[in-house]
């Protein structure tokens, strides 16, 4: 039995409701993998970026905490929600570049004895099984290759933007996501949208927007005539498969495209079944031939 | 030590594709191949002289500063928005992995040929966000003799955006522009700000009330603005700031703001978003068609809906940190 690679686990806010089973869907797919996810139990919602439109600083502090939470369990912070993963990174770099906010933060989270030193490291889906579990464990692991499938890959822009918000790989022309589809066996296919914004953070303030965008996005797939889209952020997948519906109805679409949260497909190439997956849940019905 | 500074001199015989269309012409654009042996230090402006100098004098293409100041030779490589005259080829080709690269004009702006776009209704939006400075009578000195002075912390509100020399990259990358032509755009709302958060300003109302109806509340803060802009002047970053300006202004009336109100009171309430109720607190009564639509879909998935609010750990600490911002920015101490 090799070690098991560890993370503090932020969960952040996007698995309410229906999306609560990806709790048990992450801990299941990384444990085939060796990684153990632990819960940092204090953690607050990062704010989603939204916070900064009243105060950055209480943004920076919330974030702060956070992080100083995985600090005291020593463990690096993985977070699944790209958009979590920015607000983290970019409170990071503030403080980082700015150390009289940083001083400024530890006043605040000393009221309830904390402190944010400055050492977490930050992760997220993609790197952990590109990097960290590495693509040889991976390929060991995949038991059941995803041969034959014509897949879109959808990074989203959150992991990607700005360039400086993450050190993993290159901004410009990241590889992950399709070093792992590669490893789980499937055929990726290259299509116009795939940079485009799915504007999820739209929903609220400007949905018609939203549904534009997300329809923009699947359109560019769809014309490649894949079988599946795949994201590695939880909150594209939320428009990609939530809302595709009501997209493509209000833009005057008619196609479906069935999208796969990245940790899905790794489960399914790693011998896991849909009920495993409860790919029954999804808005748009996904029949793979596996 | 000369030599542990000079860089290895190489050279790729690269195919360089170019992005071709005259309108008057063409029914619709093509991409043309020209071989150029790029070497170390040359720019994506040197390959595109070197081309119409040598291989086909009609390639046409705007540039003139050649010291990434002028903002006239912006261009998509590889897809990404770039000044010409500041962009090597070769790292480019390095991190590409491809001795092939692509050259096509910016996004979002009609094409007058080749890689020259029409930046002109760009311009006009920026005309309708009152970008210049209306005196506020209580900053600028009465006499000639006296300077207005402002602050360090004062200037650094807005000093980013002042480098912002209008190329148009970054409204070539946004994905909101491309979907709604009426959205005014990154660098537009960014100028917005930068005039706004000006202390010798005093037009604040009705520029704001114009960048609230140019699409304030349509940027989806997807960040590549930040990532493309030559100049660093982030203008995501304005956008956050123009609409926390927006709403301390007073303008409470949309959704986009509702939406901040909430998130920022919710985080505090429950340490987490309050996501079952949120269509009604930024939508008003209507959004309880939206929360029906919710639970009749958990419903048909075997999931009994809640209202109920998941909470996070910190809840019960979060209360602390709020309050001691507040005590920080009334008293004027806030660092940010």
């Amino acid at each position: 039995m090799s070690e098991k690679i560890r993370y503090g686990f932020y969960s952040g806010c996007c698995f309410q409701g229906a999306d609560a089973r990806f709790f048990d869907i992450l801990r299941e797919v990384f444990a085939k993998v060796d990684v153990e996810l632990d819960l940092i139990e204090d953690a607050v919602c990062c704010g989603s970026g939204v916070i900064e439109e009243r105060s950055e600083l209480t943004s920076l502090a919330v974030n702060a905490k956070n992080m100083a939470h995985a600090e005291q369990m020593g463990l690096p912070l993985y977070t699944p929600c790209s958009t979590c993963y920015n607000v983290i990174s970019n409170a990071q770099k503030r403080m980082k570049e700015d150390p009289a906010v940083h001083a400024q933060v530890n006043e605040i989270l000393a009221e309830q004895g904390l402190e944010y030193k400055g050492t977490c490291k930050l992760t997220h889906t993609l790197w952990v099984f590109a990097q960290d579990v590495g693509l040889d464990k991976l390929k060991e692991r995949v038991t059941n290759p995803l041969t034959g499938l014509r897949v879109a890959s959808y990074y989203g822009c959150h992991t990607r933007n700005p360039a400086d918000i993450q050190g993993y790989e290159s901004a410009d022309n990241p590889t992950s996501l399709e070093d792992i589809l590669e490893v789980l066996g499937v055929e990726i296919v290259e299509y116009d949208t795939k940079d485009d914004c799915c504007g999820y953070h739209l929903a609220w303030p400007n949905n018609d927007l939203n549904m534009k965008m997300t329809s923009n996005v699947l359109e560019g797939a769809h014309t490649k005539d894949v079988d599946l889209m795949v994201t590695s952020c939880p909150l594209c997948f939320k428009s990609m498969d939530g809302t595709q519906a009501k997209a493509l109805a209000q833009t005057g679409k008619n196609f479906q495209l069935p999208v796969l949260f990245l940790p899905e497909l790794v489960g399914l190439a790693c011998g896991m079944t849909s009920e495993d997956m409860m790919l029954k849940y999804h808005g748009v019905p996904v029949n793979l031939r596996l | 030590m000369i030599e542990k500074i000079t860089p290895v001199r190489k050279s790729i015989l690269a195919n360089i594709r170019i992005q071709r269309f005259t309108p008057s012409e063409h029914k619709s654009a093509y991409f043309d191949n020209f071989k150029v042996s790029v070497e170390t230090g040359m720019t994506v402006l040197e390959a595109l002289r070197l081309i119409k100098n040598t291989q086909d004098s009609s390639l046409t293409f705007r540039a003139f500063c050649r010291s990434k100041i002028c903002g006239s030779c912006a261009v998509r490589v590889n897809g990404k928005p770039v000044l010409a005259c500041s962009t090597q080829l070769m790292p480019i080709l390095e991190d590409f992995k491809k001795d092939s690269v692509s050259i096509q004009p910016l996004k979002n702006m009609p094409v007058l040929r080749d890689l020259v776009v029409d930046i002109e209704p760009v311009i006009e939006k920026l005309s309708k966000m009152h970008p210049y400075l209306m005196e506020n009578r209580e900053r600028i000195p009465e006499t000639l003799e006296e300077e207005s002075i402002m602050s360090k912390q004062e200037h650094s509100r807005f000093d980013y955006i002042t480098d912002c020399i209008l190329c148009g990259s970054c409204y070539s990358a946004c994905s909101a522009a491309s979907a709604d032509p009426t959205y005014a755009g990154p660098l537009t709302l960014g100028k917005a700000y930068r005039f706004s958060a000006d202390v010798r300003d005093s037009f604040q109302g009705e520029r704001m009330q114009a960048a609230v109806d140019q699409g304030l509340w349509s940027c989806a803060q997807c960040r590549k603005c930040i990532n493309v802009c030559p100049k660093d002047t982030r203008p995501a970053v304005s956008i956050q700031r123009m609409r926390k300006m927006s709403i301390d202004d007073g303008i409470h009336d949309t959704a986009g703001s509702r939406r901040a109100k909430a998130y920022t009171g919710d985080v505090a309430k429950y340490g987490q978003v309050n996501k079952p109720m949120l269509p009604v607190i930024v939508n008003g009564p209507k959004g309880w068609a939206a929360i029906e639509a919710a639970e009749n879909y958990l419903k048909k998935h075997g999931i009994e809906p809640t209202l109920q609010v998941c909470t996070l750990g910190g809840q019960s600490s979060t209360q602390k940190i709020y309050d001691k911002v507040k005590e920080l920015e009334s008293k004027g101490e806030n660092k940010t």
